[in-house]
């Protein structure tokens, strides 16, 4: 019973808080299942003031995702993923660009960016349980980079005595994915042990004539290992100790003979204590390092060129007042270190403290407040920023329920837009720059949800200002050395950024059923001071996108279910205004027009016996091929067949 | 266990906690990573007859040229390395640059000029190109005396011919001068879109080459390819033989094109000469 208790710890403090408080819902919408990222406290999906968006395992395992980028584009509306400049994988979500997007692991920070994003290929799904979505400035409990939402990757805990899966993937391309995870459960230990290999081989794009902009011709594919074990101990009643430790390496062959290496080494320690019935504190230690290299084939050199590494020590204590609500009092330490050829100097470091407060009233059945408030503290050109946040809640009846919020979100100017200093090609010099301000935004969210029977609606509207958006400015030369352009960093002026969402959710039946998600996303270019639009490297939302679910489960007997699901997605087309020469901006500026897609996946997933599941799909199957690769085109070249197996050896 | 015992060994623990702690905030990788490498220095060996101990003519080493730039070719007189008396001054004459010219109207011989072609980069790639412009210039200026040329994955010999054999070891070489003479040398041709000399309209797909003779087999030594984009580079580490205007022979091998700091066309060249 010890084990129980302490792997449901998170769930107990939501009944402290609830009490008796029942409702018989239909499972269906995972409407019970526990979420804790909108509050950093578990509440149940139904009563969490925060609207929070979750995509459960069931969910991860129809859409058959590789990683969080795969998932993400597949479930939600308004996520898009094109290419950067150098075809690095750029995310725009809902007109927030990835360094406004917080990523967490089990609610710690990444280490590492490429052009502002995190390395999506190491978020692999093969350990994740499932992944909690908060749209909206949430600065106050996360601090920095979560002016536009967070998304935070719960990976699986051991529920069983023991269990061992392995499975496999192959497609187009030499396309390989390959997963083992293995986890024990005992009385006060658990451990989960995940490994997973994923391969695509580059492949080159054909292009239609005359392209308006700039496109790319060829995908490069990667190879990527990852490797994660956590181990669980409940030493006694109420308190629990768990330790983690990954790596994770990608190897990228834009050139034959310097192939470029990623590298990832995390490690962390948190135990989480419940002092009393009413009282739990957690303290955890995070390390996270991030590194770039080159390899030298013919002289077998492997150098390192970026290096980022994360130390924070956080603590956390939750104090439960009886059907009243929860007090949280945090505090945070964090080390952030830099290296990197491009900027001036190597290396640079900072310190980052913060401390945040959050009170959640529980003021009746149908009313819910959560304030919070935090502080953070940069001791490079020592800036410090406060961030609020308040969410109300209301039920209706049993059926509706209303969320309101204000938030502020902020994003501190990272080492690299301080200090870079390098020569990009020739074209221009890139230029950091020490005095930037923060940029800060404010958003409002409001959302409807309706559950009744079968039907699940929710509908979101939000807005966003945002103020001093950390950007490159125009390319510019400077008195003495007029023919060499220069790329400076620097604080935009305000812009917005709102829209709405609508997802209607049926389930006719335990068989049947269907998602239809639909975002708008309007999003303003920012300007710089003199009012002129920059140019941005990265291109705006798309105003109009939709993805929809229809999954259908049959038994014909014992030993076979086949589960049979259609994926689709829709993203309008979208106007930019652009450079029409990036050598001579005088020529002034024009209008490039990027197509509308519909991609659409067929999966069949055939359970045979308790053990054995084999996937076949065929991803695209309208087999769209764009006729220009724009950067933001969808990265396929046509319908491609998906083979799969996975087997649970523990229940053979 | 006794007191003081466990005392040190907390102590212990301690301080390695803090040691791993204090590394943890740069990194725990860093003893995977090398080095980068200096820049390599040219190597001049002077061949001895094994059975007399006596010195040859024939040298053999490695040179480093830097032959990144769009704009330059630089000369390389092997003549001049293989005779003491001007090695030094030859050896230090590699790095100079001979700039493309891009002014002009000599076309005493050829058609020397800078043509403009849109290659089609992000389509079908390079072998798909539409010709925009021509500009004369001045024919292409060259030292006195000079063995072979390179201009990044360009290279010109100096009225030449040039062999590929199938060897990937200089050392292994054994040809007699009878067999040399006797193999089927590829001359220069001249060509207006294989010498990319200006980049300044690239992202627009439009490249400016120069009109001029290079070797084929010579230059295939490295080749680029678009696509994909960027370019790949492809290192063919074949021996190549190298026939002088004045009838001599030399061995000739790209062992690296990419200089320690990843430069793309800094060509280290394995040399052996006369044959």
């Amino acid at each position: 019973m010890k084990h129980r208790i302490c792997l449901l710890l998170a769930l107990t403090l939501a009944q402290t808080v609830w009490g008796q408080h029942e409702e018989k819902l239909d499972t269906a919408f995972n409407l019970h299942e526990l979420v804790v990222t909108g509050t950093r406290t578990p509440k149940l999906l139904k009563d969490t003031p925060v609207q929070t968006r979750l995509i459960s395992s069931d969910d991860i395992h129809k859409a058959d995702a590789t990683n969080v980028q795969d998932l993400l584009q597949t479930e939600l509306p308004g996520v898009e993923f094109s290419y950067a400049m150098d075809q690095q994988t750029h995310l725009n979500f809902a007109g927030f660009s990835g360094q406004s997007i917080l990523f967490l692991v089990d609610g710690e920070r990444l280490a590492g960016e490429t052009m502002d994003d995190v390395d999506f290929q190491r978020l692999t799904m093969n350990n994740v349980e499932r992944i909690e979505i908060i749209r909206g400035a949430s600065s106050a409990l996360y601090g920095s980079n979560a002016g536009g939402g967070v998304i935070n990757i719960i990976t699986k805990e051991a529920s069983r005595p023991w269990t061992l899966n392995v499975n496999s993937r192959l497609s187009r391309h030499n396309s390989q994915r390959y997963g083992v995870s293995f986890s024990t459960h005992g009385q006060h230990a658990s451990n989960n042990l995940d490994f997973s290999y994923n391969g695509i081989d580059n492949y080159n794009v054909n292009n239609g004539p005359n392209p308006q902009t700039r496109v790319f011709s060829t995908v490069y594919g990667d190879k990527t290992f990852h490797i994660t074990d956590k181990v669980t101990l409940c030493p006694w009643d109420g308190f629990r100790l768990t330790g983690q430790a990954g790596y994770f390496i990608r190897t990228l062959s834009r050139t034959t003979d310097i192939p470029e290496r990623y590298r990832d080494f995390n490690g962390r320690l948190s135990a989480l204590w419940k002092m009393t019935e009413k009282d739990h504190v957690e303290l955890s230690y995070n390390f996270d390092e991030y590194d770039k290299s080159d390899y030298y084939k013919l002289t077998r050199h492997d150098i390192c060129n970026y290096s980022n590494v994360e130390n924070s020590v956080r603590g956390v204590w939750n104090h439960s007042f009886v059907n009243t609500g929860i007090l949280t009092i945090g505090v945070e330490y964090l080390h952030d270190y830099l290296f990197n050829t491009n900027l001036d100097g190597h290396t640079r470091e900072q310190d980052c403290f913060d401390i945040f407060t959050q009170m959640d009233w529980i003021i009746s059945p149908r009313w819910e407040m959560v304030s919070a408030l935090r502080y953070d503290y940069f001791s490079d050109v020592y800036h410090s920023q406060i961030t609020p946040k308040l969410t109300v809640r209301y039920k209706t009846n049993d059926h509706l329920t209303l969320r309101m919020s204000y938030g502020m979100g902020f994003r501190a100017p990272t080492l690299k837009e301080k200090y870079y200093n390098f020569d990009m090609a020739g074209i221009w010099i890139v230029e950091g720059n020490a005095q930037l301000r923060p940029e800060t935004s404010h958003n409002l969210n409001a959302s409807a949800e309706w559950t009744k029977g079968r039907y699940n609606i929710t509908a979101t509207v939000y807005h966003n200002s945002v103020a001093n958006k950390l950007s490159t400015g125009l390319p510019h030369s400077k008195t003495g050395n007029s023919e060499q352009l220069f790329l400076e960093y620097l604080n935009l002026d305000n812009f917005t950024v709102y829209g709405a969402e609508a997802t209607f959710h049926v389930r006719w039946d335990k068989h049947f059923g269907t998602r239809m998600s639909y975002a708008y996303t309007k999003e303003s270019i920012a300007k710089d001071e003199s009012g002129l639009t920059v140019n941005s490297q990265y291109l705006p939302a798309r105003q109009h996108t939709l993805t929809t679910r229809i999954d259908w489960q049959h038994q014909l007997n014992k030993r076979y279910e086949l589960n049979v699901t259609l994926h689709g997605r829709f993203h309008s087309s979208v106007d930019n205004r652009e450079y029409a020469d990036y050598y001579d901006i005088s020529k002034g500026i024009r209008c490039i027009h990027y197509p509308a897609y519909t991609l659409w996946k067929l999966s069949t997933a055939h359970h045979i016996g308790k053990a054995i599941t084999l996937t076949l799909a065929i991803d695209n199957i309208l087999n769209y091929r764009p006729k220009y690769y724009y950067l933001n085109a969808p990265i396929t070249d046509g319908a491609s067949l998906q083979a799969g197996i996975a087997i649970d050896l523990d229940r053979l | 266990m006794p007191v003081n015992g466990m005392g040190r060994h907390l102590t212990g623990i301690l301080l390695g906690a803090t040691a791993i702690l204090f590394e943890a905030c740069t990194g725990l990788f860093g003893g995977l990573y090398d080095e980068p490498e200096e820049t390599p220095k040219p190597v001049i060996i002077t061949e001895k007859d094994t059975k007399s101990d006596t010195l040859l003519h024939t040298v053999s080493g490695l040179l480093y040229i830097d032959a990144s730039s769009w704009k330059d070719w630089y000369y390389i007189d092997l003549q001049a390395i293989a005779n003491p008396q001007t090695r030094e001054q030859a050896v230090t004459q590699i790095g100079q640059p001979y700039p493309i010219p891009t002014t002009g109207d000599d076309k005493a011989d050829r058609d020397y000029g800078i043509y403009t072609y849109w290659f089609d980069v992000w389509g079908k790639g390079i072998n798909v190109y539409e010709f925009r412009q021509f500009k004369a210039t001045s024919a292409q200026p060259s030292p006195d005396s000079w063995s072979l040329a390179v201009h990044r994955n360009n290279v010109r010999t100096n009225d030449g011919g040039v062999y590929e054999t199938q060897l990937t070891n200089i050392d292994q070489l054994s040809m007699q001068k009878e067999e040399l003479k006797a193999l089927p040398f590829t001359t220069d041709e001249w060509t207006k879109n294989a010498v990319w000399a200006d980049d300044s309209q690239m992202l627009n797909s439009l490249i400016g080459c120069q009109g001029i003779s290079i070797n084929p087999v010579l230059s295939s030594w490295l080749r680029l390819d678009i696509p994909p984009m960027p370019p790949a580079f492809t290192h063919n580490n074949h021996v190549f033989i190298l026939r002088n205007n004045d009838g001599t022979f030399a061995a000739l091998q790209l062992t690296n094109y990419i200089s320690p700091s990843g430069i793309k066309c800094c060509l280290t060249i394995q040399y052996k000469y006369p044959l």
